[in-house]
């Protein structure tokens, strides 16, 4: 699709991925390209972002004789999240209003 | 490119842009894990899916703060202001590249200028002999038609009649003939020269 996922957006994405349970880097960017067209190469900065930000916390955990870095929620993203929610929530209705034209008179519909 | 090319010339591209070791360590551990994630037998297509190392470790680097590409993408900007000179140049050496065409093409374009101006010449010169011509034919009429008409009265007032149908004509295409082919040859003429100086005033401005 050519709708382009700026930053903000991606981050938004990551935290509510994390949020429904704890994972690890390959996982979520195979999550994320059910939606989105990106790499690993474009997740691993965003999630060196949320994690400097102390919006995720990582824990390693035994897997197959390795250790698998796991990305954990802090109260911190939890509360981000829901900002990031609200503000989806608001741009959605505005980006439909206008291109579905789904205008007050006939909201029932959605 | 295998895994550990990809994370050795990562780990290279990382050392290079500065970053502290702690967060090269976490990088190469993240990418080393997605390498074994997507699968053993996947490495090749796992790391031509990420792009180049570098341009992942620029990804990175420019994250963390760590602008290393910028500055040359500056200077680079900075380059551009001496670009205009070099067209300029360049224009200078389009202004002598077409004066040597000139020369070069000359044995071309001369024989076309000639053929031009002979052509020019020799329209000219038809319309004016023909225009002689008929002038001759009807003084000939004229003159032949008073002198037979002592003799054979019939003769003579048929070529005088003839000699004045002819200085009609010779009068008739005289006068639109001369009064606008003659100008109109100049206008040519003059248009034609100015053409070819506005030709050369053109391609000097352009170059310039």
């Amino acid at each position: 699709m050519g709708f382009s996922i700026n930053a903000g957006l991606l981050d938004a994405m990551v935290l509510s991925i994390v949020q429904n349970s704890d994972t690890y880097g390959y996982e979520i960017t195979q999550y994320l390209r059910k939606a989105v067209d990106i790499s690993e190469s474009t997740l691993y900065p965003v999630l060196r972002r949320l994690q400097k930000g102390e919006l995720l916390e990582t824990y390693d955990k035994e897997f197959m004789g390795r250790n698998r870095r796991y990305y954990r929620i802090t109260p911190k993203g939890n509360d981000s999240l829901e900002e990031y929610r609200e503000e989806w929530r608001s741009h959605k209705k505005k980006i439909d209003s206008i291109l579905l034209n789904e205008g007050a008179e006939n909201h029932e519909q959605t | 490119m295998n895994k550990l090319e990809f994370l050795t010339r990562l780990r290279n591209a990382l050392e290079r842009g500065g970053l502290p070791s702690e967060d090269i360590n976490d990088a190469l551990s993240y990418y080393e894990e997605v390498f074994l994630d997507a699968g053993f037998g996947k490495e090749e297509e796992t790391a031509a899916s990420m792009g180049s190392p570098e341009a992942v470790a620029a990804n990175i680097l420019r994250e963390s703060g760590i602008n290393p590409p910028v500055p040359a993408m500056q200077r680079r900007g900075a380059v551009p202001p001496p670009q205009p000179q070099q067209k300029k140049k360049s224009s200078g050496g389009a202004i002598a590249l077409s004066i040597i065409l000139g020369i070069i093409t000359f044995p071309i374009w001369l024989p076309i200028l000639i053929i031009v101006v002979t052509f020019l010449f020799v329209a000219i010169v038809l319309l004016i002999s023909l225009v002689i011509g008929f002038i001759g034919l009807a003084v000939g009429l004229l003159f032949g038609g008073v002198a037979a008409l002592i003799h054979v009265p019939s003769v003579g007032l048929m070529m005088l009649g003839a000699g004045l149908f002819m200085t009609g004509i010779v009068i008739l295409i005289c006068r639109p003939a001369f009064s606008a082919a003659i100008p109109a040859c100049g206008r040519g003429i003059k248009r034609f020269c100015s053409w070819l100086a506005g030709l050369f005033k053109k391609g000097g401005k352009e170059n310039a």
